[in-house]
């Protein structure tokens, strides 16, 4: 199934439109299958710019990076061509000719750094999801979802039985967080049956049992990979 | 620009079709009629602009249905969301979204 969209995306001021389609091929839910580096996009109406920018290497790893094709209107050439049998030849010739095209920020930190960053992460995220284990909270998850998904990096998953130990969960976490580290989370205050305190690098969710097997957000983030989380039945190790 | 009387497609699988905005609710106001429902935009015709000079236009206006908690009342989300959702407090529908720009 290909999920289509038709935005319109402008990037350095200059507006152009197109048909974003993103194709998976043989999928029936996203995230089934380890997701392919290489996303195309297919653009009706070409209008054609050259971009200066340079190509960013995909991480080995295969993280998804969004990769932006940018198409401007193009001066020199009268390029506006309207058959769509030739957009795949000139899509391949600007591919031959320029790379791969993608619009890079500005703020990529090392990749040292960025590992830095990781781990403070997931030692916060294990904290809370310490936290959670504490007051009870049942099958508890932390994901790390940063090769899915830009914007957070782990994902904790909780069940909670009832909607004061929804409370409980949220304050202890939101406490310790101050405390400890100084982060302020944004979300729900009050308790909800699914209950989202996002700290930025790390998105707690705490699901009553019928909205978790409702949303099955671990489905869906089914490529994360797992964190193994030190469990409190087995005894601390003293040496 | 979504004002009243705008028809809205629904972006999710909650088994509504279109909706029509009667009212644009402000943050944190109780919203009385139950017999009207809920739902938070996430795509306009109108530009969206960024301060990097970004400026993101959609197709179609299109809304995701969430009940009177806040929670989204489908599972899925269907087609690009912007990240502006996530600081206006709808982290949930961020999270349930293919793909974030």
């Amino acid at each position: 199934m290909a999920v289509c969209s038709t935005t319109t995306l402008s990037i350095g001021g200059s507006v152009f439109s197109g048909q974003l389609r993103h194709w998976e091929p043989n999928e029936s839910k996203l995230f089934q299958k380890p997701r392919s580096r290489f996303r195309w996009l297919c653009l009706n109406d070409l209008y054609l710019l050259r971009f200066r920018t340079k190509t960013l290497n995909f991480n080995p790893s295969g993280s998804l990076l969004p990769s932006l094709y940018a198409y401007g209107k193009e001066a020199d050439d009268a390029f506006l061509s309207k058959v769509n049998e030739d957009t795949d030849e000139m899509f391949d010739d600007l591919m031959k000719k320029y790379g791969e095209v993608v619009f890079r920020k500005n703020d990529r930190k090392s990749p040292s750094a960025e590992l830095d960053d990781d781990a403070e992460s997931l030692s916060f995220a294990v904290e809370m999801a310490k936290v959670a284990s504490d007051v009870k909270a049942a099958d508890i998850r932390v994901l790390f979802v940063k090769p899915l998904v830009y914007w957070t990096r782990f994902f904790i998953i909780a069940t909670a039985f009832s909607r004061p130990q929804i409370d409980a969960i949220g304050s202890r976490i939101r406490d310790l967080a101050e405390k400890k580290y100084g982060k302020i989370p944004s979300g729900d205050a009050k308790p909800n049956s699914w209950t989202l305190l996002d700290f930025g690098d790390v998105v707690v969710h705490i699901f009553l049992p019928q909205q978790r097997a409702f949303y099955n957000l671990e489905e869906f983030y089914g490529n994360a990979t797992l964190i193994e989380l030190p469990s409190e039945t087995q005894p601390p190790f003293h040496t | 620009m979504i004002q009243p009387q705008t028809h809205l497609n629904v972006a999710d699988n909650s088994r509504a079709r279109e909706l029509m905005c009667i009212r644009e609710a402000v943050p944190n106001t109780p919203l009385e009629r139950s017999e009207v429902i809920t739902a938070v935009i996430i795509s306009t015709r109108k530009e969206l602009k960024r301060d990097n000079g970004m400026i993101i236009r959609y197709d179609d206006n299109a809304a995701v249905v969430i009940d009177q908690e806040g929670n989204p009342k489908g599972t899925q989300i269907f087609g690009a969301i912007a990240r502006e959702l996530r600081q206006l407090n709808f982290t949930k529908i961020v999270s349930l979204a293919p793909e974030v720009l």
